[in-house]
């Protein structure tokens, strides 16, 4: 999976930061970079808080709304050396967002440690049994071991004054707040395919008669196991077979990883795939003249939607400076930063998604508790069944 | 010829020399020894704490899920055939580079070595994206008309590909066999009328049984404990349903694996124990070799075969490396991609140190087992073996745990890193050391006795500058698996202290391959240089400078 994969990330990387045109479907103005809506804000540090440092740019960076909610300057000063174990590989982009807050704060010293998530997880509670952790905040690519953490009773309570603009779902119980989202997507070949074709139930794509032939998926691939997972937990295991089934009937294309799933639709190779959005917007970004658009399903696996959050931990002296912290992810300018470069939900109202997708509250994900995804195991035993794996 | 290689003529027309059984055990080496022992079995414990757990009933039902059950067989499928597998591959390969007229020996001997500094994890996601669905090969026979090629995923890839990167295991150690053992047995065979080919069965095989058995634990038990292959090529083992129990939360689970995978291990250890053990005096001898077995026909087939194993194991992942290298344009701005050199830096530094410690560790201990045979030596050289077959994730949040409940002070630092490193790869140097223990005649050491030593100065002054060349060659081992860890080093490294693997991960994880092009260069080019010396200290290299010019 790396090498296609690899050389068309980095090709989109590039063009990204080249790419003047606009994103077809979205009202497109061909500006470079456009700053009157966005604003500079008027903090002290001059540049340092202008939000277009946070900004990305490229395409579906471009013509953003006004946004609202907490800025920066809002908030009260980082300052002190802050221990965060970070889990999850997006780490890169993180830290990026990590050293222009230093930049701000002078004073702000954060210590990362990242690792896999569930390792991290483990590790913290270890740690716990063993005496204290010296982490302050877990901030984590995947809900799930927010939760476990959680349940473990290592986490304080974040104050509604953080977790308020972020909807419910994201901070069930306030002892940890979703930052950024991914949402599961039927990318789509507009030569092919309208939105009308694809059905809005996954359950139906087994007897559909546009998609027969003309679909791509990566079983080998994280995210779409945790689908699988999700579908198993909400339909139960006997379905989930006969589904996979349908869809081996229904000749699925096999892919590497999702990514790659996605370019074949631009390039016309299948009609429609299974993705996580920002995927298919990695290849709108990288080819904003490709064929290519995406869907969601309705209240169903395919349209599982998870987070990276963060939480503070109980045992941390730093309470102050880490609930801060968490409230800084929070901010206009991080969520801004989460959806023009890595292309995440972002979780306030007031910073709508990149690409003309539906805010985050308008997507109807199914009700589940995301921390059971991790339970993988009876997943890959049941895809090795049905020989998808 | 200098002073070390007539000691070692001396000792070789001497016969090797093994101290009498029963001869009683010097008493600070042996505590030394058994405190050695505990320490690196020492985070087993946690296993066992996290499994009593579980309860004995809830244990019961759960290994005897049919899931469970599947891993095992496949767990011990894999082992087999991968242990199976590399002494086919590495016998004849060391024989060919040993002892016959193969041309460009000693360029043969290095390349054929070389698999062993290649990450697995490296190797297996090279060939997916080489062999994989959509990968370079599928790209190029599509317009060919090939709609689809064998899968490379599954028991079939996992065994190619571990077979390919540690086979150099059984190589390595055959060749030290070989080069050890009196040619004058073969010659006397020849001209009792035995065929080059009965000769080899009745005289070398024999001979070298113990050097392969050496090999094949550590090929067997690397298997066991390897993550990234299995994980990579979605291949259900112990290694990858423990990680799956870890990701899931169910460490009670992941524990009680962790302790079915440890009584595997100490069934292949024992098994070595039997087929290596027995004549494992013979392991050593002198390279006393006149001729050559001459290829004649075979010449062309057996370069052949060398390309072929050179070229699927090194040019696969080196190609695939050089391709993400070039592929990658003019380069992501994150900053918290940035490659800095101090990443290759640190992962030296501590693969040194624990190069370091786990050769001091390792001389007691191969001294004793060596020098002094008995159940309860052998038993501490045993125990040096059960880390290495732990996975690394095991061992990393087992020290996790100790580490923040009793050494607070250590936890996160290098020192614990260290810890894990030698618990992990200890016995690569135990074993190297062993042997070089019994090619030291110990009437030797009896002379420097007599002649008024201590014990101490003895072994200082007679038995250290002997087994020198062994224990730099483990030294060098330790350091190139150490540069290879990942699991253990990415939970226990301080906070903020990145290496070459761990910049690796990152950067895969985040799909960025391109940027771990360059890291995964180095790391293979600095390993490469520890082969090398790896390579010299064994004689390997050496010796056939002066056989070439005979």
């Amino acid at each position: 999976m790396a090498n296609r994969d690899a050389s068309t990330r980095r090709r989109f990387l590039a063009l990204s930061a080249a790419a003047a045109t606009g994103l077809a479907g979205c009202a497109g103005g061909g500006q470079e970079t456009q700053t009157t809506t966005t604003g500079t804000t008027t903090g002290g540090s001059g540049g340092d808080f202008d939000l277009d440092t946070f900004q990305g740019s490229g395409s579906l960076a471009e013509n953003r709304p006004e946004l609202s909610g907490t800025r920066i300057e809002d908030l009260p000063d980082l300052s002190g050396t802050l221990n965060i174990y970070l889990g999850g590989g997006e780490g890169g982009l993180y830290r990026n967002l990590l050293n222009r807050l230093r930049k701000i704060y002078p004073d702000f010293d954060p210590k990362v440690r990242s690792a896999p998530t569930a390792q991290l997880a483990n590790t913290l509670v270890e740690e716990a049994k063993g005496g204290s952790t010296p982490a302050d905040l877990f901030w984590a690519v995947d809900a799930g071991s927010l939760g476990y953490v959680a349940d473990q009773g290592l986490t304080a309570k974040l104050p509604s004054r953080v977790t308020d603009p972020v909807p419910e779902n994201f901070h069930p119980d306030d002892q940890w707040v979703g930052v950024a989202g991914r949402a599961r997507a039927i990318p789509y070949n507009t030569n092919k395919l309208s939105a009308e074709d694809i059905p809005n139930k996954v359950a139906q794509f087994t007897e559909s008669d546009a998609l027969a032939g003309s679909m791509g998926w990566a079983p080998t691939y994280g995210a779409f196991q945790a689908f699988v997972t999700a579908m198993r937990i909400l339909r139960g295991e006997q379905e989930t077979k006969n589904w996979l089934r349908g869809m081996v009937n229904q000749k699925v294309t096999e892919y590497p990883d999702e990514f790659l799933t996605s370019n074949a639709v631009a390039d016309g190779e299948i009609s429609a795939g299974f993705a996580n959005h920002y995927y298919v917007l990695r290849v709108i970004s990288s080819r904003p003249d490709a064929p290519i658009s995406l869907t969601f399903t309705n209240n169903d696996a395919a349209s599982l939607v998870n987070v990276s959050g963060a939480q503070v931990l109980k045992s941390s002296n730093k309470q102050e400076l880490a609930t801060n912290f968490v409230a800084h992810l929070l901010t206009v300018e991080a969520q801004e930063f989460f959806a023009t470069r890595a292309f995440s939900y972002p979780m306030i109202p007031g910073v709508p998604p990149v690409g003309g997708l539906p805010p985050i509250d308008e997507l109807n994900p199914p009700e589940i508790d995301l921390r059971k995804l991790s339970n993988l195991e009876p997943t890959l035993r049941l895809m090795r069944e049905v020989g998808v794996l | 010829m200098n002073v070390f290689d007539r000691i070692e003529e001396f000792a070789r027309r001497r016969g090797i020399g093994v101290a009498e059984k029963g001869e009683s055990l010097p008493v600070g080496v042996t505590l030394l020894t058994a405190g050695i022992a505990i320490a690196v079995v020492s985070p087993i414990l946690w296993i066992l704490l996290r499994a009593a757990d579980v309860g004995v009933d809830s244990s019961i039902a759960l290994l005897a899920r049919p899931s469970m059950v599947e891993i095992l067989t496949n767990s011990v499928a894999l082992v087999t055939t991968v242990t199976v597998a590399c002494v086919l591959l590495g016998v004849p390969l060391a024989v060919l580079t040993v002892e016959t007229d193969l041309p460009f020996r000693r360029f043969w001997t290095v390349i054929l070595a070389l698999p062993l500094v290649v990450p697995s994890y490296i190797g297996a996601f090279a060939f997916v994206s080489a062999f994989g669905p959509r990968g370079v090969l599928a790209d190029a026979l599509a317009p060919l008309g090939v709609e689809s090629i064998p899968q490379i995923y599954g028991f079939t890839g996992t065994a190619l590909v571990l077979t390919l990167y540690v086979y150099p295991y059984v190589f390595l150690t055959t060749r030290a066999s070989l080069l050890s053992f009196d040619g004058t047995l073969v010659e006397a065979a020849r001209t009792l009328n035995h065929s080059r080919r009965e000769a080899f069965r009745a005289i070398t095989l024999p001979q070298i049984t113990p050097g392969i058995a050496a090999g094949a634990l550590l090929v067997a038990l690397y298997t066991l404990s390897d993550f990234g292959t299995p994980a990579i090529m979605h291949f259900g083992v112990f290694t990858q349903a423990i990680y799956v129990e870890f990701s899931t939360f169910g460490r009670d689970t992941a524990a009680l694996l962790s302790l079915e995978l440890l009584a595997v291990t100490a069934v292949i250890v024992a098994l070595e124990s039997r087929i290596g053990g027995r004549g494992r005096e013979s392991y050593a001898g002198g390279g006393n070799r006149t001729t050559r077995t001459s290829l004649g026909a075979w010449k062309i087939p057996a370069l052949l075969f060398c390309t072929a194993i050179a070229a699927l194991s090194l040019a696969v992942p080196l190609g695939v490396l050089f391709m993400w290298l070039t592929r990658s344009g003019p380069g992501f701005a994150g900053g918290g991609f940035a490659f800095e050199w101090t990443y290759g830096w640190n992962s030296a530094y501590v693969s040194a140190l624990a190069a370091a410690v786990a050769t001091l560790a390792a001389i007691p201990v191969g001294y004793l087992a060596a020098r002094y045979r008995s159940t309860l030596t052998s038993l501490f050289d045993r125990a040096t073996y059960v880390g290495y077959a732990t996975p690394g994730i095991v061992l990393g949040i087992s020290l996790v745990y100790f580490g923040s409940s009793y050494a607070p002070t250590l936890y996160q630092t290098v020192p614990l890193l260290v810890f894990a490193y030698v618990v992990r790869f200890l016995p690569q140097a135990v074993g190297t050391t062993r042997s070089s223990v019994l090619q030291v005649d110990a009437k030797l050491v009896e002379a420097a006795r007599t002649l008024g030593r201590t014990p101490a100065s003895a072994f200082r002054n007679v038995t250290l500058p002997l087994i020198a060349p062994g224990v730099v060659a483990g030294a060098a081992l330790v350091f190139l698996t150490t540069m290879k860890e990942l699991p253990a080093t990415l939970l226990l490294r301080p906070t903020g202290f990145e290496t070459l693997v761990t910049y690796i991960w990152r950067v895969q994880d985040a799909g960025y391959y391109g940027q771990a092009a360059v890291p995964a260069l180095v790391l293979v080019a600095v390993s490469a240089l520890s082969m090398l010396v790896l390579l010299k200290q064994d004689g390997s290299l050496v010796s056939q400078e002066g056989e070439n010019d005979a």
